[in-house]
C-alpha cells in the first residue's frame, strides 16, 4: 500500500484557487476530505487521480512524483458519486473491465471477479445490467470494480450521497470494514460531517480552496482551530469575551484562559453541565430522543446545552426559570478566515 | 500526459473544412466583392435590380409563410402526441419520419402528379386547382417537410412541463384557454421558437422545391443563383446573390442555434408525463373524432404524394404497365447524356456510402473535440465547424466551380469532389445526431475507464463509442439520405458519367417524361425506405 503526499499544490480555474501546502495519507490510512460544496475537495481528489493537472506542486505516491503519470498508469481505484458504471456492460463485464485491460488470464479474471463480488456481498448478480440494480447495489458494484484491480490507492468521491439515509449508514460501515480488511490507503470525499466522523482515521476539513485543519475525528471535534472548523463539525458554543487577570467571565460563568484581552471561547453543548442555580435563564428547549437541548441566556449570550434526560436536576414538567451551568472543558479558537 | 495523437486529431477536420468549405467560400467572396480592389458594385447591381429584389423579398416571405403553415399543421399534432395514447399512434409516429428520408425531387414530382393540370385533384374537381407553379405548392411542400419537426420538438417539451405548474395555476383560478395562454404556452415557447427557426432556415435555403414547383415567377435566391450561373453564366451576379444569401442565413442560423440552446435547457427537465390512454368512450367522443380527423390529414398529406408517384409509375392510360420501367432502362428514351440509369443508381449508392464514411468520421472527431476537450481557442473551433450549416447547396456548388476549376486544385469533374460536397452538406446533421448522444454520456464513464487502466483512446473505443453507436447509426443514415437526395450542388459540379438518380429524375422531368421520372423515383423511394426502416429500428430519438 502506498503513502500519498501532496506538496505545495496550487490549482486555478476561473476565479477559484485551490492551495494545499502539505497533505499526507499514511500507508493504509483512511483520510477524509470534508468540506462544504465548492471547497475544492473533489478537485483535490481529481488531482490525486490525475484527471486534473495542478498548476504548481507535486503529488507523491511513496517517494515517486506522479504528476506526469496519466490516470491509467497510476493504479488507482476510484468510485464516483454517480458510480459511472458502464451501462452497456453487465456487472461481470464492468468488474472485469480493468482486469481484461491488464491482459490477465481468463481463469484469473474469473477468480478475482468472484472474490470482489463476494467482498461486496453481490454474488449471483454477474449477469445483471446496472439499470437492473438498486442504488445501493450499483454502489457496491462500483466499489468492487475499483477494488478488483488491487489498486495501491482507493479514491471515493461522495460515494454514498445519492443513497437514502438507512442504506447510507449500513454501507458506510461496510466500506470501512472492507478498507480495514484490505488495509488499502483511502481518500474519501464527503460534505457530511457525521459520515466523516464515523468512518475516518483522520479528517482534513476544507473551506474555500484550502485545508483548515487535519486531525483525528475526536480531536477536531473538541479542539477545532477556528470558528469554521468548529461550526462545520457540529453545534458549537462560541463566546467572545474580554479576559482580565487570566480569567474570562460572563456573569458568574468564568473560564481560566490564562491570557489577556479578547478571546474566543469554544465548547460543545455536551460539555455544558446543568445544575440548580441562577447562572442563566432558560429561553427555550427541544426534546431529542433520550436527550434535551436547552437554550440558556447568560448575560445576553445564548449557550446551548445538551444532556441526557436523567442528568438534569429537574423534571421537564417543572422546568425552573433559572439554572446553574458548568462548562467542563473548553478550548480557545484562533481567528477564522 | 502523453497526448500526441490527441493534438493531431484536431487538424484533419479543420484542414478538410478549410479546403472544401472555407476556400470555396473565399472564392465566392472574391468573385462578388473584388474587381481590382474591394467593390460593392455587384451587390448594389443586384439590389437595384427589381427582379432580384423581388426574389429576395419572395424568399423571405415564402419562408415566413411556410413556417406559419407548418406551425398550423404541427401544433395540434404536438398536443395530441404529448397528451394522449390512442390506437395507431405508433404508425402515425413512424409516418412522421418519412419526410426526413424522402428526397425533395420525388416529393416535388408527387405534387406535380397530384396538383397538375391533368393530375388527380384536377380530375376529382374537374378543373385545375391552381396550386402548381405558384407559391401555394411551395408552401405546401415546405410544410410537408417540416411539420413533423414541430410535432416532435413541441410534444417532447410539452411532456416535460411539470404538472405542478398547471395545477398551481388551476388552484389560483386559471382555467381553460387562460391557463394555456398564461402558463402552458410560455413554457412551450422554446420548442415552438426552435422548431420555427429550423423550418424557416430550411425554407430559406430550399432549392429543389421552388425550382420545380415555383417556376421562374416564384424563384427564391437559391434558384436565382442557380439560373444566373447555369443558364446565364453570370458568375458576378451569382456570387453577389450568394453573398447576400450567406449574410442573411448567418443571422438566421445564429438565431436558430441560440433558440436550440434555450430548447435544450428547457428539455433538461426531468419530469416526463406519460400520455394518457384514451378510453373507448373518449375515442367515440368529439376528442376521438378530432384525433381521427388529424390523423387522416397527416396520413393523406404524407402518403398521397408518394402514392401518386408509385401509382403513376405503374399506369399508362389508366391501365397497369411496366412500360415506364422498361423505358428507364432502355437507351432510346434516355435523356441522360453520357450515362444510363444503371450507372445512375450505382453512382447514387457509391456517393451515398462514401458520404457516410467521410461525414461520420468528420462529425465524430468534431463532436468529440467539442464535448470532451478544453483548449485555448475552442470558441473559434466551435464557430469554424458550425458555420457550414449556414451555407446552401447552390452556394457550395458555386464556390466549388470558382475554387476548383484551375490548378493547383483542379478537381472539378472528379467523383470525390461530389462526395466532399455531399459531406459538407450532410455533416452538420450527423454532428447533431452524434452530439445528442455524446452529451448524454457522462464524462465520469471515461474517467472510470481511465482509472481502471484504459488510455484515452481505449476508453473511447470501449466505453464511449459503443454508447454513442445509436446516434452514429442515425447520423450515418441521415448522411446517406441527404447524399442520395442532393440535386443542386451535384448538378453544378458533375460530369455526365457521374449522373445520380436525382439528376436522372430531374432530366426526365425536364423533358416532361413523368412516367420514367416516376419509375426512377420509385427506385429512389425503395432506397429511402431502407433508410427509414433502419432509423425506426435503432429507436434513437432523432431530433
Amino acid at each position: 500500500m502506498v503513502r500519498l503526499r501532496l506538496e505545495d499544490i496550487e490549482f486555478k480555474q476561473d476565479d477559484f484557487r485551490l492551495y494545499i501546502p502539505f497533505l499526507e495519507a499514511k500507508q493504509g490510512e483512511f483520510l477524509t476530505l470534508l468540506g462544504p460544496s465548492g471547497c475544492g475537495k473533489t478537485t483535490t481528489l481529481r488531482i490525486i487521480a490525475g484527471f486534473e493537472k495542478p498548476d504548481k506542486g507535486r503529488v507523491y505516491f511513496d517517494d515517486t512524483v506522479v504528476n506526469d503519470v496519466p490516470p491509467y498508469e497510476r493504479n488507482i481505484g476510484i468510485v464516483f458519486q454517480d458510480y459511472a458504471l458502464f451501462p452497456h456492460m453487465t456487472v461481470y463485464d464492468n468488474i472485469s473491465f480493468g482486469l481484461k485491460l491488464r491482459k490477465l488470464p481468463k481463469e484469473e479474471i474469473r477468480r478475482r471477479v468472484s472474490w470482489a463480488l463476494e467482498l461486496v456481498g453481490l454474488k449471483g448478480f454477474e449477469d445483471r445490467y446496472p439499470e437492473q440494480l438498486s442504488g445501493g447495489q450499483q454502489q457496491r458494484v462500483a466499489l468492487a470494480r475499483a477494488l478488483v484491480i488491487e489498486p495501491q490507492l482507493l479514491l471515493l468521491d461522495e460515494p454514498l450521497s445519492n443513497l437514502d439515509a438507512k442504506i447510507r449508514e449500513r454501507l458506510r460501515g461496510e466500506v470501512k470494514r472492507i478498507q480495514k480488511e484490505l488495509g488499502i490507503t483511502t481518500i474519501y470525499v464527503t460534505h457530511d460531517q457525521e459520515e466523516a466522523m464515523a468512518i475516518s482515521d483522520r479528517i482534513a476539513v476544507m473551506s474555500v480552496g484550502r485545508i483548515e485543519q487535519v486531525g483525528n475525528p475526536l480531536h477536531l471535534y473538541y479542539n477545532p482551530k477556528n470558528e469554521f472548523v468548529a461550526k462545520f463539525l457540529g453545534l458549537s458554543n462560541i463566546l467572545e469575551v474580554n479576559a482580565e487577570g487570566g480569567k474570562a467571565c460572563i456573569g458568574s460563568l468564568c473560564f481560566e484562559v490564562k491570557t489577556e484581552g479578547r478571546v474566543k471561547i469554544f465548547f460543545r453543548p455536551e460539555s455544558v453541565y446543568v445544575e440548580e442555580g441562577d447562572t442563566g435563564e432558560i429561553v427555550d428547549y427541544e426534546l431529542l430522543p433520550g436527550r434535551i437541548r436547552l437554550k440558556i441566556d447568560v448575560e445576553g449570550n445564548l449557550i446551548i446545552a445538551e444532556r441526557f434526560l436523567d442528568e438534569i436536576p429537574f423534571s421537564i414538567k417543572k422546568m425552573p426559570k433559572k439554572v446553574g451551568i458548568r462548562v467542563k472543558s473548553f478550548s480557545i479558537l484562533g481567528s477564522s478566515p | 500526459m502523453k497526448m500526441k495523437w490527441r493534438n493531431f486529431i484536431v487538424f484533419p477536420p479543420l484542414i478538410f473544412l478549410f479546403l472544401f468549405f472555407y476556400f470555396p467560400l473565399i472564392s465566392i467572396l472574391k468573385e462578388g466583392l473584388w474587381d481590382n480592389g474591394i467593390t460593392l458594385k455587384y451587390i448594389l447591381q443586384v439590389i437595384s435590380n427589381s427582379y432580384h429584389r423581388r426574389v429576395i423579398f419572395f424568399t423571405l416571405w415564402q419562408a415566413l409563410a411556410s413556417t406559419l403553415l407548418t406551425l398550423l399543421l404541427g401544433l395540434p399534432g404536438a398536443y395530441i402526441f404529448a397528451k394522449y395514447d390512442f390506437p395507431g399512434k405508433g404508425i402515425l409516429k413512424a409516418l412522421l419520419t418519412v419526410p426526413f428520408v424522402m428526397p425533395s425531387i420525388m416529393v416535388a414530382l408527387g405534387f406535380i402528379l397530384l396538383f397538375g393540370r391533368s393530375g388527380v385533384i384536377a380530375q376529382l374537381i374537374g378543373r385545375d386547382p391552381g396550386i402548381l407553379y405558384s407559391w401555394k405548392a411551395i408552401l405546401l411542400a415546405h410544410a410537408f417537410y417540416n411539420f413533423p419537426v414541430v410535432v416532435r420538438m413541441v410534444s417532447s417539451l410539452w411532456q416535460r412541463i411539470n404538472p405542478h405548474y398547471e395545477e398551481a395555476a388551476l388552484s389560483l383560478g386559471a382555467r381553460g384557454f387562460t391557463l394555456f395562454r398564461k402558463v402552458t404556452l410560455p413554457m412551450l415557447m422554446p420548442a415552438i421558437f426552435a422548431s420555427s427557426m429550423l423550418t424557416f432556415v430550411f425554407c430559406f435555403l430550399s432549392f429543389s422545391i421552388p425550382l420545380i414547383l415555383g417556376g421562374y415567377q416564384y424563384a427564391t435566391i437559391e434558384v436565382d443563383i442557380f439560373t444566373a450561373i447555369m443558364t446565364l453564366l453570370d458568375f458576378k451576379t451569382g456570387a453577389a446573390l450568394a453573398i447576400i444569401q450567406i449574410s442573411l442565413s448567418f443571422v438566421f442560423m445564429y438565431l436558430y442555434l441560440k433558440s436550440l440552446d434555450l430548447y435544450a435547457k428547457a428539455e433538461e427537465q426531468r419530469v416526463f408525463r406519460k400520455p394518457v390512454s384514451l378510453t373507448l368512450r373518449e375515442l367515440l367522443s368529439i376528442k376521438g373524432a378530432l384525433i381521427a380527423v388529424y390523423s387522416s390529414v397527416v396520413f393523406l398529406f404524407i402518403l398521397s404524394p408518394l402514392i401518386a408517384v408509385v401509382y403513376h409509375s405503374f399506369t399508362y392510360g389508366g391501365r397497369f404497365t411496366l412500360e415506364w420501367y422498361r423505358r428507364v432502362f432502355s437507351p432510346e428514351y434516355n435523356p441522360i447524356f453520357g450515362a444510363n440509369s444503371i450507372t445512375a443508381i450505382r453512382n447514387s449508392l457509391f456517393f451515398g456510402f462514401s458520404t457516410v464514411i467521410f461525414s461520420v468520421l468528420l462529425a465524430l472527431s468534431i463532436a468529440y473535440i467539442m464535448y470532451r476537450w478544453e483548449f485555448g481557442g475552442k470558441n473559434i473551433f466551435d464557430a469554424l465547424v458550425m458555420l457550414p450549416l449556414a451555407s446552401s447547396a447552390i452556394t457550395l456548388g458555386l464556390g466549388y466551380i470558382r475554387a476548383f476549376h484551375k490548378p493547383p486544385l483542379n478537381l472539378l469533374g472528379t467523383w470525390y469532389l461530389i462526395v466532399f460536397a455531399h459531406t459538407i452538406i450532410a455533416y452538420p446533421f450527423v454532428l447533431r445526431a452524434i452530439s445528442t448522444v455524446l452529451k448524454k454520456i457522462k464524462p465520469s464513464l471515461k474517467e472510470a475507464a481511465m482509472s481502471l487502466g484504459a488510455n484515452e483512446l481505449k476508453a473511447f473505443l470501449k466505453v464511449e463509442l459503443p454508447l454513442a453507436f445509436g446516434g452514429i447509426v442515425v447520423g450515418a443514415i441521415f448522411a446517406f439520405a441527404m447524399s442520395i437526395a442532393e440535386l443542386g450542388a451535384t448538378y453544378m459540379i458533375y460530369k455526365p458519367e457521374y449522373t445520380t438518380i436525382t439528376i436522372a429524375i430531374y432530366r426526365f422531368l425536364g423533358s416532361r417524361q413523368f412516367g420514367p421520372a416516376s419509375a426512377m423515383s420509385v427506385i429512389l423511394m425503395l432506397v429511402s425506405t431502407i433508410a427509414f426502416i433502419l432509423i425506426e429500428r435503432t429507436g434513437e430519438e432523432i431530433w
